[in-house]
């Protein structure tokens, strides 16, 4: 029976993974110099002043560098339109997904989550659903 | 704080005499053995599981015919083979009630 | 006071140890007094960490700066309510939570069951070990009693937490995640003492029912309160905190539906004892992944150590359940095979079959960051789209067996009976498959399956009723409601079960519509524009600002017509707390009577010029995916209810000697 569970989940896995692909990476900024094509998503804390409408046509502008780890030096530029979640603002640390163009990282809109700073507190705009 | 140790003593105090009850309520007791289910007593629960198992499959079956999910033909088929099959486990229990009735009575 | 609260943890300390260790002694060596002895130590335990509680919660109360953790988690204009949820808004507090419901239902169940001595003696030194891991944590590595000089007011509670929603989870997902720990010991209990009847499932089967739905429960309202209060317009994310409560459910369905083939047919008892174990160590794991850092989410806490205590503890729990069940595999094996594919058992096997693939492919997704760094040196994750194409791969067959399994007859079930009772159900379905693809349901596949099979569902539900009333109707006369009342007395599990069926039906019903079915729009408005999304017409009018005790609230005043004629009127918009420094989302939903659905707006950005960008979408039948919890558990309430005809005949089975009387 576990046999059959197992065999049933990794069919079914295998199937999927060889249509869609293994996952999508998680990099920090630091990361980028080294992995900078495909589908990415990046992890960091926001630095400087943000700038820009994440609503209007030129989209919100907003820098990151790694939150955790030896390599603080990096940065990289990130342009991105959608839902901005509440918690979002200088020093947060953030998830956002993208392709990185030309030096600049260029979000899938709405693609921005927030981690909650203090303990036991979500805070997130997701996509829909 | 004072009360705050008080009350710990006390909650301790409390503790540890629950701990210590069963000793001090049999500080020498005839026997300080703890029974487990001897070998005839584990057998006569699993032939009760079996015979309880097989009377609620014949139960279910008729609640399944009567409401139709299990066909005439179905039913005659299966009634058979449970029917014989509850009557076993009936008769295999009885031979240990008989012979723990005799063990009673002997020892009376 | 804080001292009390750490003395009389360390107390719960010393009582757990001394029932780990006295009792395991107990247990080997056949010491009935010392066994009776670790067993009082184990319910005194409970005593002790109330104690504890109790000082935390007075400290909550009262404003008591000076522990660290009321200044951490309150602050003096918090109300009372959230003050006293503070208990568990925290690392340390929860898992004083934690302890607090094991020891109790340790206590419980253990004297409930105190005369079966033989399987409780080893019970009692389970239940413990599992105990001293959250007692060790709260002694030396995680205290609620940390003291320090008290500041002038406390830092506070995240205000996305003042919510009642959210103040009712935890508690309830605890009763559930820890209620699993009771079937598990008394699994492993059995196992250690080499009993091989059904005892252990008998007396734990309304403990796992009660668990299984508390934590199913804990889910729907930890959802509802993402679905209002955190307000993206959706209610489950796949974050992996969400699926660490998903699993071990997940786990414990397949689990109660295999208990029954094993006291019915007596088989699978290696896949049961598998499968509690895999419940448990799951909802073990579960709390471990909300706690630490390890996965990558958005809900994660402090990435503490903690989760290093916490990966240790699982690692002894794993090699533990598998090593004592692989040593027992002999006492486990039996006779009885599978007699044929087309039977009830084997719909229940195939229902196992899907639930646990499902739990495991959650956690392979969960994992897969983990994993993908470890092997590969690059983290990488999934998201949605794996989680939805394993969700509809298994979940839909998951749903259809629901309508298929109380159909089929127990043992062996003909192809020709089975074509009598699939007939109704089967056109039902055909039919409202029909109607909807003409109706132009069709533009999504899994919605429209969902709605077929669900259809099937419904009406296998319903003839099971029906034809259950009408035969004890023939038996006893009487009022075809009276019949009804008598059916589900005296079938409890079954009716009770057919009722949580229903209300997963609902769930699934209302998920699908939702989410296939929902349509999404997002326009920038200035004030007199309109936007239309789904037949309604959503015009922004004017912004309004007010002040709030301690928030500054903005609200879009939005007005929703349908064909001309006014429908009501919506204020999405945007608190500001500057105390907390926090703006919060706030949406305005409006529940739609036409479709059992919700039409959810949110102020995703007030510009200062006054444009407003709106998102809007309409989900139908979402609210039924809410009463669907009402359902559930009424369903499982019937289910459990005691049942005093079932109690003699187990009182009888069980009682030492019965059969001379």
């Amino acid at each position: 029976m576990i046999a059959l569970s197992v065999a049933a989940a990794l069919a079914v896995f295998i199937l999927y993974t060889s249509v869609a692909g293994a996952g999508t990476p998680q990099l920090q900024p630091s990361d980028l110099a080294v992995h900078s094509q495909g589908d990415i998503m990046l992890v960091g804390t926001v630095v400087g002043s943000p700038a820009g409408d994440a609503h209007a046509a030129g989209g919100l502008h907003f820098v990151l560098k790694d939150a955790k780890g030896k390599h603080t030096a990096a940065r990289v530029p990130v342009s991105y339109t959608g839902t901005v979640p509440d918690l979002f603002r200088t020093g947060r640390e953030v998830v956002v997904e993208g392709t990185l163009r030309n030096g600049t990282f260029v979000a899938k809109p709405g693609t921005l989550s927030t981690k909650c700073p203090s303990k036991y507190a979500p805070a997130p705009a997701k996509k829909s659903t | 704080m004072t009360i705050a140790l008080v009350l710990a003593a006390l909650l301790a105090v409390l503790a540890v005499a629950f701990v210590a009850r069963p000793f001090l309520r049999e500080p020498a007791p005839v026997s300080d053995r703890l029974d487990e289910l001897s070998e005839p007593e584990r057998r006569r629960l699993e032939l009760a599981e079996e015979r309880d198992r097989a009377l609620e499959a014949l139960k279910e079956l008729e609640f399944d015919h009567r409401t139709g999910k299990v066909s005439d033909d179905d039913y005659r088929l299966l009634v058979g083979p449970l029917r014989r099959r509850a009557a076993e486990t009936l008769r295999a229990l009885e031979p240990r009630a008989e012979a723990r009735h005799e063990r009673i009575t002997s020892s009376h | 006071m804080a001292a009390l609260g750490r003395a009389a943890l360390l107390l719960s300390f010393g009582l757990i140890a001394y029932a780990l260790v006295a009792g395991s002694f107990a247990a080997w060596k056949r010491r009935r007094r010392l066994a009776l002895s670790a067993q009082n130590a184990l319910i005194a335990a409970f005593g002790t960490t109330v104690v504890a509680a109790l000082v935390l919660w007075t400290a909550l109360w009262r404003h008591d700066f000076s522990f660290v953790y009321v200044a951490d988690h309150t602050s003096r204009t918090l109300p009372l309510g959230y003050r006293l949820s503070a208990f568990w808004s925290g690392q340390e507090g929860s898992l004083l939570l934690w302890l607090v419901v094991l020891t109790g239902y340790s206590a419980l169940a253990v004297w409930l069951n105190r005369r079966t001595r033989d399987l409780v003696v080893w019970v009692v030194p389970m239940l413990a070990g599992i105990s001293t891991f959250f007692v060790f944590m709260l002694c030396f590595i995680s205290s609620p009693f940390t003291t320090a000089a008290a500041p002038a007011d406390g830092a506070g509670m995240n205000v996305s937490l003042q919510n009642p929603y959210m103040l009712a989870h935890p508690p309830l997902l605890y009763l559930g995640y820890v209620g699993l720990s009771i079937p598990f010991a008394f699994a492993m209990g059995a196992l250690l003492s080499r009993r091989t009847d059904e005892r252990w499932i008998v007396v734990t089967r309304r403990w796992t029912l009660a668990a299984w739905t508390f934590l199913g429960v804990g889910q729907l309202v930890g959802s509802h309160w993402a679905y209002v209060e955190i307000g993206w317009g959706g209610y489950y994310a796949w974050d992996p905190v969400e699926n660490a409560a998903l699993m071990p459910w997940l786990a414990a369905t397949a689990f109660l539906h295999s208990v029954m083939i094993q006291e019915k047919r007596g088989m699978l008892k290696v896949w049961n004892m598998v499968l509690v174990a895999l419940a448990f160590n799951l909802s073990i794991f579960g709390t471990f992944l909300t706690r630490s850092g390890v996965i990558n989410s958005i809900h994660s806490f402090a990435q503490s150590s903690i989760g290093s205590w916490f990966l240790g503890f699982i690692v002894i729990c794993v090699v533990f359940s598998v090593g004592l069940i692989y040593l027992r595999l002999p006492l486990l094996r039996t006779k009885t095979k599978l007699e044929s594919l087309v039977s009830r058992e084997a719909t229940f096997l195939y229902n196992n079959l899907l639930l646990v693939a499902l739990c495991l492919t959650i956690l392979w997704g969960v994992m897969f960051p983990v994993l993908t760094q470890a092997v590969r040196g690059e983290t990488r994750s999934v998201s949605k789209p794996y989680y939805n194409f394993f969700l509809h791969s298994f979940g839909l067959p998951l749903l259809l067996l629901m309508g298929i399994g109380p159909l089929v007859a127990w043992r062996r079930a003909s192809l020709r009976a089975l074509g009598k009772t699939f007939l109704i159900p089967a056109i039902a379905s055909v039919v409202t498959g029909g109607t909807l693809i003409a109706l132009g349901y069709g533009s999504s596949i899994p919605g429209l399956l969902a709605y077929t099979f669900g259809a099937f569902v419904a009406a296998s539900i319903a003839l099971e009723f029906v034809r259950g009333t009408r035969a004890r109707h023939s038996l006893s006369g009487g009022s075809w409601l009276g019949a009804l009342v008598e059916l589900v007395g005296r079938n409890r599990r079954r009716y009770g079960g057919y009722i949580v069926h229903a209300s997963i039906l609902m769930l699934a019903i209302g998920i699908a519509g939702s989410s296939a079915y929902q349509t999404v729009r997002e326009r920038g408005l200035h004030q007199g524009q309109s936007m239309e999304v789904a037949g309604y017409t959503l015009t922004y009018e004017r912004l309004q600002t007010r002040q709030e005790a301690n928030a500054v609230a903005t609200r879009a005043v939005v007005d929703v017509s349908r064909g001309g004629s006014h429908v009501t009127t919506l204020y999405p918009g945007k608190n500001d707390y500057p105390v907390e420094q926090q703006v919060s989302n706030e949406v305005s939903i409006y529940h739609d009577p036409r479709n059992l659905g919700d039409l959810f707006t949110i102020a995703d950005q007030i510009d200062k010029n006054g444009t407003l960008f709106l998102k809007v979408l309409n989900k139908p039948l979402v609210n039924l995916v809410w009463g669907a919890g009402f359902l559930f558990v009424f369903g499982a309430l019937v289910a459990m209810w005691p049942d005093a005809v079932e109690q003699r005949k187990l009182a009888e089975r069980y009682a030492p000697g019965a059969a001379a009387a």
